[in-house]
């Protein structure tokens, strides 16, 4: 063979490796760059006018930026720490159940088959003041007589949001926890049990250092779409009323095409990039931490 | 004896806790969409009904006909949607699977210099933020006249698809075992041989599963499609079902019909691949 020899699982790599580029990394190349310009889609030879920082100082001086980016971050702590919370009860609780645990675990398939764009017009529905399933039983019950506005109000949207992640993301975590405690070895447990150990403390000590790298996973792959909550909030609120459940997504997206403000966006894209990936590789790390533990302990 | 006597009554009654909890959080997850295939069959009078109407009097599948009609209801070109869905996903999952083995094969039988790096890297082109890429991708498409057509999403699909399929395929590959192949070569095949007739049948469920995954992912994307995608010619059924929304009136049971319609092969695949998919998301969590 002439030519330096590339050894065969770089080769193998190669397609994958070409297609991202092509759709993922130039593509970016080019948003860094035109985020350092006053590109609008109105006029497109405003991609050479070169602008530096200036992008990036409006978006961070921005107030609208600001609020969207700290309720973006509080709807993500919130939504992941309740769905591990819920996901570890739901799995314990299942791995408890004498009868039908296989049926649990498919019916826990369920919301993960809906696209989130799917999720969100389920919840849209179910929230409707008007003619929403919790309206009406809520009325039906007697507890309210007035409609609750829930996706006009501002914190109940964000509520009402709130609620459709959790349902969406949840059955991922237990799916996954449950995967975990099934594949547990009885030895420890038992072992810890003789010993005295009181149930929290055989579960502290025992149960959770295992199924540990489990839930790390589900971070993990949570973390890689956190991006999901774009459609759920696209298609529930859009970001209203009045930009009261704008998330970073959304603003980026009506920068983008509803203001037709490209480069801005982009520079508003680039720092989303960056909190996505810094979640990321915070869990990623966190699992790889959680590997090597297990693999000393057992 | 007291003692024992009480001990087995909290027991009954940890039990019947546990019991309740699990019955409400099974019904948190099953009723919603268990309402929405209600109102798909349900005539509009009694959605909007009030007070409301729990038990639906008549059902029907009038919303489903209508809506393959001669042009869609209210518009709303549901057959064309659909096609559109069903050729971009097949066809972005057949190309995914296959660069997603060879990639996959790579990182489960081969030692290499950055491999741990590689992997990582390849995860964090799945973390953009499907809006963030879709600004570049939309300059981009629109410059080299694709846009609004089946292949720009196709492509756009393929590379949202391959980092994962690599995952579960590295996985699966990896719950083959090595001497396998090993075997095979040394009883004269060739290492292409040996992968084809030995570790490849063995890991076919597998792909399978993480074909079915990537075919989900396609079918249910939104921010990408919402704007590389801009008419007839090329939107999706999530695109579509946007477009319900942005009429002057919402037309619930029209709507409730289209999910039903986009969460059916959804429903059906995934039934099939559950136990595959948590086993190869899971596998080498322990292993390493």
């Amino acid at each position: 063979m002439k030519g330096p020899r590339i050894s065969t699982p770089l080769l193998l790599l190669m397609p994958a490796v070409l297609v991202l580029c092509a759709v993922v990394v130039l593509p970016l190349l080019l948003s860094l760059y035109s985020s350092f310009t006053a590109f609008r889609l109105t006029r497109p030879e405003s991609i050479w006018i070169w602008i530096s920082f200036r992008n990036y100082e409006n978006t961070l001086t921005d107030y609208v930026f600001w609020v969207a980016f700290g309720r973006t971050v509080l709807l993500l702590t919130l939504a992941l720490n309740l769905e591990m919370l819920f996901g570890l009860g739901l799995a314990l609780l299942i791995e408890k159940a004498s009868r039908g645990q296989r049926v649990l675990r498919t019916l826990l398939m369920f919301p993960m088959m809906f696209s989130p764009i799917l999720v969100g017009f389920q919840f849209k529905f179910m929230f409707n003041d008007n003619v929403g399933l919790i309206n009406n039983a809520l009325q039906s019950l007697g507890i309210t007589q007035t409609p609750i506005p829930w996706l006009i109000d501002g914190g109940l949207a964000f509520f009402a949001i709130l609620v459709a992640e959790i349902w969406s993301s949840t059955s991922v975590f237990a799916i996954l926890i449950l995967a975990g405690l099934l594949s547990m070895p009885r030895e420890p447990l038992e072992a810890a049990k003789v010993d005295g150990c009181t149930p929290w403390q055989s579960f502290r000590y025992v149960t959770w250092p295992f199924v540990m790298p489990f839930a790390y996973i589900a971070m993990t792959i949570r973390s890689l779409d956190v991006a999901r909550a774009y459609d759920i909030v696209k298609i529930m609120t859009d970001g209203g009323p009045a930009r009261r459940t704008e998330l970073l997504w959304t603003l980026i997206g009506r920068t983008a095409y509803g203001d037709s403000k490209m480069g801005l966006a982009n520079a508003m894209a680039y720092i989303s990039i960056v909190l996505s990936i810094v979640f990321t590789v915070y869990f990623y790390r966190k699992l790889a931490a959680a590997r090597t533990q297990i693999a000393a302990e057992w | 004896m007291d003692k024992n006597r009480a001990s087995r009554r909290w027991k009954s009654l940890a039990h019947l806790g546990r019991f309740v909890a699990l019955t409400l959080a099974m019904a948190f997850i099953c009723l919603p969409g268990a309402w929405i295939v209600i109102s798909a069959m349900r005539p509009t009078v009694e959605i909007m009904a009030k007070p409301p109407v729990w038990i639906p009097h008549e059902l029907s599948f009038q919303a489903f006909i209508s809506m393959f009609g001669v042009i869609g209801q209210g518009g709303v070109p549901v057959f064309a949607y659909f096609r559109n869905s069903l050729i971009i996903s097949v066809t972005s999952t057949v190309i995914a699977i296959g660069i997603g083995m060879s990639g996959g094969y790579a990182f489960a039988r081969f030692r290499f210099r950055g491999k741990s790096a590689m992997f990582l890297g390849l995860m964090l082109t799945r973390t953009v933020p499907g809006i963030a890429l879709s600004l570049p991708l939309f300059i981009i498409y629109a410059r080299l006249g694709i846009l609004d057509t089946h292949f720009a999403l196709i492509l756009t699909y393929v590379a949202l698809n391959v980092p994962f399929t690599i995952w579960l395929i590295d996985g699966f590959f990896r719950q083959v075992p090595k001497d396998l192949a090993e075997a095979a070569q040394i009883d004269g095949c060739t290492r292409w041989q040996a992968f084809w007739r030995v570790e490849f049948p063995l890991a076919g469920p597998g792909i399978a599963s993480s074909g079915i995954f990537a075919f989900l992912t396609s079918w249910n994307e939104f921010a990408l499609a919402s704007q590389i995608t801009r008419s007839v010619a090329s939107k999706t059924l999530p695109v579509g079902l946007l477009d319900y929304t942005s009429e002057f009136t919402i037309d619930w049971r029209g709507m409730c019909a289209l999910a039903v319609i986009m969460i059916a092969p959804a429903l059906t695949l995934t039934f099939i691949i559950q136990k595959h998919l948590v086993s190869g998301l899971t596998s080498g969590a322990v292993k390493g």
